[in-house]
């Protein structure tokens, strides 16, 4: 038995943050390796204790914190470990993949500099990266809605910080203007956590329940909902991703695609599993909301023709197929939900790390000007479909499976308010079509016909493997999760179906 | 029944070792590329003689797949009409690998086509073995997505794989096909997922076998909300009208012949667009059951659906075939007709009690025929395409000079097409018709009799365009420029000689077959699921007698006119379209694909992205400024000289520095408080 197992998948990535800030000169380049296997232990960590979750366990830790009302306590159950697994596989893919891409970016940034300019850019993006797995983890296992506020609050940090110095061209006012709508989510989750705070006694999730039927309930809910429907970008609060998306260095991108995520995590275990009953009255307006999104977010990343900016538009509508999961409150659509999530950030972390490296090898962003990479950066083609099809369910992609059981809640939730519900089941259902459209279609823009012009004398091939292997194997996680979903579905199911919902 | 387990994974095994074996030698990747079919198609074989004993039958095999939220069991399931299918598709699909060896030969990308080709066969197996819909839907999707891939296979889209045109009819490079057919069949899957999930809400199963047994409890709780089964009709057909390519989504197909021959061949003979047909057949003991037992009307919407969509299809394609100048597109036009003909067949199974065999079988057989005589006609296509250096048949003429053995294979094939008797394309045509007359429905009788019609004519005409006629100037050219058109390799006359061979001997057998097709589905369908049928009644008139002879007539009426103009070519039919201003016209408007394909054009794709550049330029742009800008700036005005002290918007890091610590500072301390 490990001790502290999930304390340390908290941890260990702040010890190796201070490690590497501390000796950011004597590791110098060594920091992305370090950085990485730091969150391959913590991942190895996480698959421990998510096969005791599969088994039935549900872990806990206590930790006093601030008094008895502010604790630190931390659960792993059937809900919390599989996202942090599968977050936490992506963070360690990331790190490998920006050993390469961060050394690309400083020069891109800041040109010739001395060794020890460089290696402070370079050792700064790891130890800032780490706060990623941190802020990501404690959100998954705190049992405290101040702590949960608290790791909610971690977030923009390194993303704030990572995007000024590494990003793109507008990067520091983006970066501002991403840490503006963090903010803006954060008071919210605030104001509905401190109404909490007064009618329950205590900030713990798991007496949120005691809420259920009183007035107030209704309001903690919307509070909090729109903190997460402006993190999840739904629209009408959507402006904001694209500009984020577009303009953060490409190694973290597909984080961000977790960060907006994240937010069906919480809407689950906050909302849904403690206050269904009053959760139900905002079913039906978050589906039409999701629907609108969908499709809005799928004909924005139809416009695209930067393709950061694409990649950074289609998460708008996919993060709405998640919610339409989730509000439409079935257990199959729930638990489909937020195996959608899951494979829908393995499927957006691989198609931005590809558009990473599309930028990297070819130095240009418009995909319009790209056209006939396949020949040249095969493995980079096979990423980039590969991210297609996770996004457009094909199987044996994990969004495939995901789809049919969120669907089938779907519909179910559907046919019990006939005609809205159906209609929006049905329209909901043959939206999907626009993402296999968009995706699609920019393979075909991309890799295939003939080469470019003005593309083909340069040196442009495969990046190395320390970029392209990690989303290799993510796409790998896909694959199994795809093939055999019972592994994600039957710890959701642990939890998720003991709700009394339909 | 392991040797239907067998015949789905050998296809899988092959799509795993064959870039493995490529490694080593292309010659191991070659032959585990055509033997794993073989082996597949082995297996296939091996169920055939449960067919002639269908009592034993269905056998099913399963393992859990998944047990929660819900139970779904990965499973194969053995019965008349899923061994058929198997065959079919197995066997056809392992000819056409043979043929690949040679026709492929010294492509760059072969591995990556072999193993798409394989997955191709594998998805297919799948989807046609499968016990569940589940299963069948993951068979479903991936060979929409192999059909994309295969059809793009020229990805690099080099003007001489384009197909379309003479200009200024526009030309489509493969890639632009392979992504036409995904997104069209895509639309249609999508929707039948909606339709495959309200029967899940009602029946709680997705096994295919349960369904059809269930169906007494769960058909009359969905007929409880009126044009609640029209509905799941409608969508439910939507993902077979994609496949198969029926109308309205038809428009994909003509253009999926961009990939290579071979790969035309399996889409048209073999998988892709049967795929539909058998899904058809594989709903129709639901239906038949809920309107004919249980007397919900609306269950008859599902037949009606079918039969008219097929009749519609099958004619419409059958004029567009008519002026068709490409080769193979002229064949893709006959597919999507000769599919709807089995629509026709399976769509007035559940018209009336004295129709269900008879309409089934026909369907069926149809579709068995259709798949041996069209993988004959593109395989041959392929070889003469790779002669004449041209997809255009006025590019070609006289061609059997050159390509004897070609010539009397494709003879073989499209006299089949026509379905002049002997051929199995003339018994299992003939059935068609013979069950909608059974089943009153004398519309789609006439129109079908009709089509028989244009089909003959085109057939006709592609045979006489192609081998009879002076030798076009294109060839002259070629032989000019040093080419020498010649018969094909040995792989590829053998696999056209073959299906020609098979041809001829299932004419021979065609009654024999049509009668244990007829009482495999007799006992499936009223052994064993107990489905009520009448007997047809004995008329005063034979009609087996009138529709033969009708067929045989309608075959004449449209051969003979093709026969003077493009075999002996009495008359020069460029003459005639001068001559006669409504001739242009039909010729103009069948040219246009009956201004469908335009239509699609104009309102799905420019319409989507002019939205888009819509939600872009003006809705999100426009947004984007309000909140981003006009907001900041309306604040900023208003409280200018106090903000102007705590200006966080700024390009200056370090303001941006400050503030986010005094934020988090105050935040922090606020909650320690």
């Amino acid at each position: 038995m490990i001790p502290h197992i999930l304390l340390q998948t908290i941890v260990v990535p702040v010890l190796a943050s201070i490690f590497i800030f501390l000796t950011r000169h004597r590791i110098g380049r060594k920091a992305g390796w370090v950085a990485g296997f730091s969150l391959l232990y913590t991942t190895g960590l996480l698959i421990i204790a998510s096969a005791r979750a599969y088994h039935g366990e549900v872990i806990v830790e206590k930790y006093p914190f601030a008094g008895s009302n502010i604790t630190f306590d931390l659960l792993g159950d059937g809900l919390s470990l599989p996202v942090a697994l599968i977050i936490n596989i992506l963070c360690t893919a990331l790190a490998f993949y920006s050993i390469h891409y961060v050394e690309h970016r400083i020069e891109a940034i800041y040109g010739e500099v001395d060794e020890h300019t460089w290696l402070n850019h370079y050792t700064r993006f790891f130890w800032l990266f780490l706060g990623f797995p941190l802020a990501f983890l404690g959100v998954c296992f705190v049992k405290n809605l101040v702590a949960m506020y608290f790791f909610l609050e971690v977030l923009p940090i390194p993303l704030y910080f990572i995007m000024a110095f590494f990003g793109y061209i507008d990067r520091v006012r983006v970066a501002m203007l991403c840490l503006l709508w963090a903010f803006f989510g954060a008071s919210c989750f605030l104001a509905g956590t401190v109404i909490i705070y007064y009618q329950v006694g205590n900030f713990n999730i798991s007496d949120l329940h005691t809420l259920a039927g009183h007035p107030a309930a209704f309001w903690v809910i919307l509070l909090i909902l729109v903190a997460l429907l402006a993190k999840m970008a739904v629209v009408p609060f959507q402006v904001w991703m694209p500009w984020v998306h577009a303009e953060h260095p490409t190694c973290i991108a597909g984080l961000l695609a977790v960060y907006a995520n994240i937010a069906a995590y919480v809407m689950v275990r906050v909302i849904v599993y403690p206050l269904y009953e009053d959760f139900k009255i905002f079913s039906m307006p978050l589906m039409i909301m999701a629907l609108i999104t969908m499709v809005y977010g799928s004909l924005l990343t139809l416009a695209q023709t930067d393709v950061k900016r694409f990649a950074a538009c289609s998460t708008i509508s996919q993060l709405a197929y998640s919610l339409l999961g989730i509000s439409a409150l079935t257990i199959f659509s729930v638990e489909g939900g937020m195996f959608f999530f899951l494979g829908h950030i393995i499927g957006k972390t691989i198609l931005f790390s590809t558009a990473g490296i599309l930028v990297y090898s070819t130095g240009i962003r418009d995909m319009r000007q790209m056209g006939g990479l396949g020949p040249k950066m095969p493995i980079t083609a096979t990423l980039w479909i590969m991210g297609a099809m996770a996004l457009s369910g094909f199987p044996p992609m994990s969004s495939f499976p995901a789809e049919w059981i969120m669907f089938t809640g779907i519909f179910k939730s559907g046919i019990q308010t006939i005609p809205s519900g159906l209609i929006i089941a049905i329209l909901g259902a043959v939206a999907i079509i626009l993402t296999a459209a968009y995706t699609f279609r920019s393979v075909k823009i991309i890799f295939f016909g003939p080469l470019n012009l003005s593309l083909a004398n340069g040196e442009i091939k495969d990046p190395p493997l320390s970029m392209s292997v990690p989303l290799l194997l993510a796409g790998s996680v896909s694959i199994i999760l795809g093939v055999y979903p019972k592994l994600v579905i039957k710890l959701f199911h642990l939890v998720v179906g003991g709700l009394p919902i339909p | 029944m392991k040797f239907a387990w067998l015949c789905v994974l050998f296809p899988f095994i092959g799509v795993l070792s064959i870039p493995v074996l490529a490694k080593v030698h292309s010659k191991f990747r070659d032959f585990a590329a055509v033997f794993l079919p073989f082996l597949s198609a082995l297996a296939s074989l091996m169920l055939l003689p449960y067919l002639f004993n269908p009592e034993s039958l269905p056998i099913e095999s399963s393992v859990v797949w998944l047990s929660v939220p819900f139970v779904v069991e990965f499973g194969i399931l053995v019965d008349p009409l899923s061994i058929i299918l198997a065959n079919v598709v197995a066997v056809i699909s392992f000819i056409i690998t043979v043929y690949c060896l040679g026709y492929m030969k010294g492509d760059p990308d072969i591995t990556r086509f072999w193993t798409l080709v394989n997955l191709f066969i594998g998805s297919m197996l799948l989807l046609v073995l499968s016990n569940n819909f589940l299963l069948l839907f993951i068979g479903w999707k991936l060979v929409g997505l192999c059909s994309y891939a295969l059809i793009g296979h020229y990805y690099k889209d080099e003007k001489k794989y384009w197909i379309g045109g003479p200009p200024p009819t526009k030309y489509a490079s493969p890639t632009h096909c392979g992504l036409k057919a995904l997104v069209v069949t895509s639309f249609g899957d999508l929707i039948m997922l909606g339709g495959i999930l309200i029967i899940f809400f009602y029946s709680g199963t997705l096994n295919l076998h349960e369904l059809i047994k269930t169906s007494s409890s769960w058909m009359p709780a969905m007929a409880e909300t009126p044009g609640m089964i029209i509905l799941v009709s409608f969508l439910l057909l939507a993902g077979p009208i994609g496949k198969s390519a029926q109308f309205p989504l038809h428009e994909w197909l003509p253009e999926a012949m961009a990939g290579p021959g071979p790969v035309s061949a399996l889409i048209h003979a073999a998988t892709m667009v049967k795929s539909g047909v058998y899904l058809v057949a594989r709903l129709i003991p639901i239906f038949y059951y809920g309107y004919w037992v249980t007397g919900i009307g609306e269950a008859s919407t599902f037949f009606t659906i079918t039969a008219w969509v097929g009749v519609i299809t099958a004619f419409v394609a059958a004029t567009q075939g008519l002026v068709a100048l490409e080769l193979k597109k002229a064949l893709a036009f006959s597919t999507v007709s000769q599919i709807g003909y089995m629509w026709i067949g399976l769509g007035v199974a559940g018209l009336s009690p004295s129709a269900l065999v008879s309409g089934a079988t026909s369907g069926i057989f149809h579709l068995l025929s259709h798949a041996v005589f069209k993988a004959c006609l593109f395989l041959c296509a392929g070889s003469i395409i790779h002669a004449a250096h041209s997809i255009y048949m006025t590019e070609m003429g006289s061609m059997r000079k050159y390509m004897p053995l070609t010539w009397i294979f494709m003879l073989v094939a499209a006299l089949s097409l026509m379905g002049l008797p002997p051929l199995p394309g003339f018994w299992s045509k003939d059935a068609i018709l013979l069950s909608s007359l059974e089943a009153q429905a004398i519309s789609i009788f006439v129109l079908a009799m009709v089509t028989v019609t244009l089909t003959s004519f085109y057939t006709t005409r592609l045979i006489g365009m192609v081998f009879y006629g002076p030798e076009s100037m294109h060839v002259k050219h070629v032989k000019q420029a040093g080419g020498n058109p010649h018969e094909a390799d040995r792989t590829m006359w053998g696999a056209c000689a073959v299906l020609a061979g098979i041809i001829v001997l299932l004419g021979f057998l065609g009654p024999r077959v049509e009668h244990l097709l007829s009482a495999a589905f007799q006992s499936d369908l009223v052994g064993r699921l107990h489905l009520p049928v009448k007997h047809p009644e004995n008329h005063s008139i034979n009609y087996h007698l009138v529709v033969s002879v009708l067929s045989v007539l309608s075959v004449m009426l449209g051969a003979l006119p093709a026969y003077f103009l493009y075999i002996v070519r009495k008359k020069d039919p460029r003459v005639l379209l001068n001559k006669f201003a409504i001739l242009q016209i039909l010729h103009g408007f069948f040219w246009r694909r009956w201004f469908i394909d335009g239509f699609y054009y104009k309102v799905f794709v420019d319409g989507a992205l002019k939205l888009a550049d819509f939600v872009a330029d003006y809705l999100e742009d426009g947004f984007d400024n309000l909140v981003h800008r006009k907001f900041p700036d309306l604040i900023t005005r208003k409280f200018h000289g106090v903000l102007i002290h705590f200006r966080t918007d700024t390009d200056v890091f370090f303001y941006n520095i400050t503030y986010i610590l005094i934020v988090f500072i105050g935040l922090l301390l606020v909650i320690l408080w």
